[in-house]
């Protein structure tokens, strides 16, 4: 550690609903794990201290997504207490999983899973941290690249810009040599519409990207769909393939919407 | 140069005696439902027995029954994956009281020995050779001197295109199938009847030792005679050709037609065209640090110009939108580069054809963009 | 009269959101409450509909710490369903991943969530100030259990990719297995001090004669598969489960209360329930290890958990090894399958206990109906018992100390409140 940097930054990790993955993956940086301790204080880490210490907190990591009354109330104050706020991973971005709820009629969720659904007080929709408070940076990923949370926390310390691409997935696959599983498979794949950063982790596995970061910038989404229906999708495939763990995500939306 | 004939089993003693010289050798081989070109420690790892289709936006891995070991045409990648990195450090630096001292990083000095290299992909070498010597720019080797270094010590053994895939277009390109020069040893592969040799051409001093080194006979007028008679029936079964004449002017002249937002509504802006390509050379940095920042990187990524980042300067980036980065992208190929390196950026490879998801077709692009500008100037 | 309320507003070092509340009036405990405030997330009800295939990459999102247990039961549910069974290598390589899991679940607990209460620490990283190594040592090992599953799994720890129906997209090669053989040869070693270093611990006297429930195969300490049996003589098939387990409404709590049909009680599943019926089935390593800590054939002590999963973290390490030692690559990554209609059940032993599947799926393999029914909630009926016996016999304690060991007593289960609640029904009553 550097002589100049004395004052340790307070680090506050959030949880909303969420799997608890994306802050499994800050604690699956094993070897650096004692190294950011050093770096940082962990004042607010639930799943990780009973210790906690107040605000204001430098850098707030916050996973998962708002979908009760409650939520959307302490997002409000950690986003006050919060000097940078970042959210990680799809939940938290996009709404995650549970925000397939969106497409349905909550109501009915309700009663299909729970005996006594007045009781169940949640919000209609499951929506990103964004739609309730402003964020500073989303990191992607469901769940987030480990080595991401850490280029992130790294940037954060040294004053620099964070190396998170928002290209497509392709790249990455193509950087790393894995062939090209629709062009050579035909099977359909996201991945051309979908931000980097897994590492290209699906396709290197014989199976096609299933968009678990999101849309990457400016995605064709239609183009994509047409090409998975000429791969013999039908609609409803098309549909779930775009309505998966971003589904909220506009441009993911928008295109399983199209395809009923 | 001289030409040589050898046997299957002399070609075989041909690749141990590379790895017996201490040569990496790179060539083609069956992994992840394709022919790559990766580490081959010898004629077993070759592809014999499988073949390839391909088409617009499909490539698919097929078997035969012939026993010859270059049945196929062109993979997603070649030799520039290795002589141009995907990722490669550029330098370290490390904190050092106020200051800090910086290290450039050691080069892997194992020469390598490309093997099999098709003659677009060759072509494509030295198109990256004027990209990357600097010559282009400066008239003299300034340029990147891993590349140079790596370029400088490989070996390469060309092979003539015995057999032509849907999306081939080299002979439009005037680049192959049958390599022009400038390799050290190429093979001919012969099966005729129960014959199986290879005829091989000798390109440089280097070729000619190494072929010294096995046995071999005197190739004779009809051993070349048949090197012609395969690339002649190669280029008979390409798939795709694309008329270069006037193409640099009409490219340069027509940025506003509305066909390039036409292409764009089926582009994906995914980037796979480039990141296949031969010649596409463009890169980005990305700089790291550990936590303390007492260390720090400067790494250089394969980049493409179909990322908007690509082209982000102060402000934003210069080409928002897709039709505009698809536009660059052909027109820098066909028109651009020719001022730039004083030659085409395209070798007629086919991989953009083949290895775009959605199936876009560089030739028939071209071709519709070629017939509405001539529809306009007849108006 | 006195009121004495213990309130444990959001529980730390446990894998979600909860808290506990607790009532003593006039010196006896009048009420114990987990609560769990974790929103839920209807992952039943957003399966319906979806394709069979995908029922493995949504359950696992149900839990980033255990989602090979989700991908596994949904898995093995799927191929009941279509009358088919992995087997052979395909099904080792579905064991060594799994207990990639148990490794790297249980040495997060035991070193990073549950060891801290047994030293008097807030967290692991004051573990980290006083002795290094050993903090080093159980992260290496965490680590390793995230490498098998990295190797096995396609590259990610949490939500890994390559686990489907009918077994794996693509062939882990040979090579890449052989990767593990020497980490894991240092984890064995490793595990084996960890055994030692927890059975030194001091435990509370907390003995209590619970009904354990786990799986129970003949061959093997049951992971993927087997029967489920209790010490109470159940011996079940797992399509059973539904017979003899229920999901109960209790008037004290806004949770669903797994409970067992026959009598209606409270049972106990996980490392302890595994321990006390399949001890004999351990493999010689960790057999030995456990005589060595003093534990019998039967472990009653909800503290002494933390030696039991040092106990399993050693048997994992040295399945896995044994079957990295062994793998051959198959010659095809998936079994073949015809989707049907039908229903299929599934369960495996995550590392917090059974996690058991049900599916009913049209004539296009769509989801009609998904039941899943994880450790935790097994659990919670469970869990407010030991409290309330806990708090019964520390009466004199203060309240700081008696709060703390109330988190302790929770965490004795390595509870994960994500798991529980999707299906929990809750109520936000903050009053």
């Amino acid at each position: 550690m550097t002589e100049s940097r004395r004052y340790r930054p307070k680090l506050a990790v959030w949880k909303f609903s969420s799997c608890d993955g994306c802050q499994l993956s800050l604690l699956s940086c094993e070897d650096d794990l004692l190294a950011i301790n050093d770096a940082v204080e962990i004042a607010y880490f639930l799943e990780a201290t009973r210790a906690r210490s107040d605000g204001p907190y430098d850098l707030s990591l916050v996973e998962g997504s708002i979908t009760t009354p409650e939520e959307e109330r302490r997002i409000r104050d950690v986003r006050d207490q919060s000097r940078f706020l970042v959210t990680i991973g799809a939940c938290a971005t996009a709404g995650g999983i549970q925000a397939l709820r969106n497409f349905g009629d909550s109501e009915e969720y309700k009663r299909a899973v729970y005996a006594h659904p007045e009781y169940i007080e949640t919000l209609q929709r499951s929506t990103p941290i964004s739609h309730a408070v402003p964020v500073d940076f989303e990191l992607r990923g469901c769940p987030v690249n480990k080595h991401q949370i850490l280029e992130l926390i790294n940037a954060t310390l040294n004053g620099r810009k964070s190396n998170i691409p928002t290209h497509s997935e392709c790249m990455e696959c193509k950087r790393r040599g894995t062939v090209c599983v629709m062009v050579a498979r035909g099977m359909p794949c996201l991945g051309p519409v979908t931000q980097a950063g897994c590492g290209g982790l699906c396709p290197a596995t014989h199976r096609g990207c299933y968009g678990c970061f999101g849309p990457c910038v400016d995605p064709n989404t239609a183009a994509l769909a047409n090409q998975f229906a000429g791969l013999g999708l039908s609609p409803r495939q098309v549909r779930h393939a775009f309505h998966g763990f971003n589904a909220w995500a506009e441009p993911f939306r928008t295109e399983g919407d199209a395809h009923d | 140069m001289s030409a040589q004939v050898v046997s299957r089993d002399g070609f075989a003693a041909l690749l141990e005696r590379l790895i017996a010289d201490g040569y990496r050798v790179v060539g083609p081989t069956v992994a992840d439902a394709a022919v790559i070109y990766d580490d081959i420690t010898g004629l077993q790892d070759l592809p014999m027995g499988w073949t390839d289709e391909q088409e617009a936006g499909r490539y698919r891995l097929r078997r035969n029954d012939s026993p010859a070991l270059f049945a196929f045409t062109v993979g997603p990648n070649g030799a520039k994956h290795r002589l141009f990195p995907a990722r490669q450090p550029v330098w370290r630096a490390v904190r050092d009281g106020s200051g800090f001292t910086v290290d450039e990083p050691t080069e892997d000095d194992k020469r390598m020995a490309f093997v099999g290299v098709r003659s677009c992909d060759l072509a494509a070498m030295h198109i990256q050779d004027r990209v990357f010597d600097g010559r282009a720019f400066s008239g003299e080797h300034s340029g990147d001197r891993g590349y140079v270094a790596r370029r400088e010590n490989a070996l390469i053994i060309t092979v003539t295109c015995g057999t032509a895939s849907g999306t081939c277009f080299c002979a439009s390109m005037e680049t192959g199938p049958r390599p022009f020069g400038g390799y050290d040893l190429n093979l001919t592969e012969i099966l005729d009847g129960g014959r199986h040799d290879f005829v091989i051409e000798v390109g440089s001093e280097r070729g000619a030792a190494l072929l010294a080194s096995i046995q071999s006979r005197e190739a004779n007028a009809k051993d070349l005679a048949a090197i012609a008679d395969i690339a002649a029936k190669t280029t008979a079964a390409m798939g795709r050709r694309v008329e270069i004449r006037g193409l640099k002017e009409i490219l340069a002249d027509n940025p506003d037609l509305l066909h390039w937002k036409v292409i764009a509504g089926r582009c994906l802006g995914c980037g796979n065209c480039t990141m296949v390509c031969p010649t596409c050379f463009c890169s980005t940095i990305e700089d790291t640090t550990d936590l303390d920042g007492d260390h720090a990187e400067r790494w250089r990524l394969w980049d493409s110009c179909f990322n908007p980042d690509h082209s982000y300067i102060h402000g934003g980036a210069i080409r928002r939108e897709t039709h505009a980065r698809y536009r660059q992208w052909l027109t820098h190929k066909f028109s651009t580069w020719h001022d730039q390196f004083g030659v085409s950026g395209c070798v007629g490879c086919g991989r953009c054809i083949t290895w775009c998801p959605v199936g876009i077709d560089i030739t028939e692009e071209i071709r519709a963009i070629r017939a509405i500008v001539q529809e306009n100037a007849d108006d | 009269m006195t009121e004495r309320t213990i309130a444990v507003g959001a529980l730390a070092r446990v894998e979600g959101e909860g808290a506990i509340d607790v009532r003593v009036r006039d010196g006896t405990v009048h009420e114990v409450k987990l609560h769990i405030y974790e929103p839920p997330r209807f992952f039943e009800a957003l399966l319906r509909g979806r394709s069979f295939g995908e029922a493995p990459d949504i359950t696992a999102r149900i839990c980033g710490i255990c989602p090979i247990a989700y991908m596994m039961s949904a898995s093995q549910a799927m191929e009941d369903a279509f009358g088919v069974r992995v087997t052979g290598p395909l099904r080792d390589l579905r064991r060594l991943i799994y207990c990639g899991e148990w490794i790297e679940s249980h040495a997060l607990h035991v070193y990073m969530l549950h060891a801290p209460d047994f030293l008097g620490f807030q967290d692991a990283f004051e573990i980290g100030r006083t002795q290094p190594e050993v903090l080093k040592a159980g992260l290496k090992l965490k680590k390793i259990g995230n490498r098998i599953i990295e190797v096995v799994g396609g590259g990610r720890a949490v939500h890994p990719l390559n686990l489907k129906i009918g077994g794996f997209h693509r062939i882990p090669r040979k090579r890449e297995i052989q990767t593990l053989i020497e980490p894991l040869q240092w984890a064995i070693e490793a595990a084996r001090d960890t055994v030692g270093l927890v059975a030194c611990f001091d435990f509370p006297d907390a003995e209590r004669d619970y009904t354990f429930v786990a799986l129970r195969h003949p061959d093997e300490y049951a992971i993927t598969e087997g029967r489920l049996v209790s010490n109470r003589g159940l011996d079940i098939p797992i399509a059973a489960f539904s017979d003899h387990f229920a999901e109960k409404h209790v008037p004290h709590s806004n949770a669903l209360h797994g409970v067992m049909v026959d009598g209606g009680g409270e049972y106990h599943v996980g490392p302890l329930a595994r321990y006390s019926l399949n001890s004999d089935k351990l493999p010689p390593l960790a057999r030995e290890a456990a005589c060595e800590a003093g534990l019998g054939a039967e472990c009653r002590n909800p503290f002494r958990s933390i030696i039991v999963r040092a106990v399993e973290i050693l048997a994992a390490c040295e399945e896995a090894l044994r079957l990295a030692r062994a793998y051959e690559e198959p010659d095809q990554a998936c079994i073949d399958y015809a989707p049907q209609a039908g229903e299929g059940h599934g369960c495996t032993e995550a590392p917090r206990g059974i996690c058991y599947h049900h599916y009913r799926l049209d004539d296009d393999g769509l989801i009609i109906s998904a039941n899943i029914v994880p450790p935790t909630s097994q659990n919670q009926r469970t869990i407010e018992s030991d409290l309330r016996l806990v708090i019964e016999r520390n009466l004199d304690m203060n309240d700081a100390d008696l709060t703390w060991l109330c988190e302790q007593t929770v965490r004795n289960y390595d509870p994960c409140i994500s798991c529980a609640t999707h299906f929990l029904d809750l109520r936000m009553d903050r009053s």
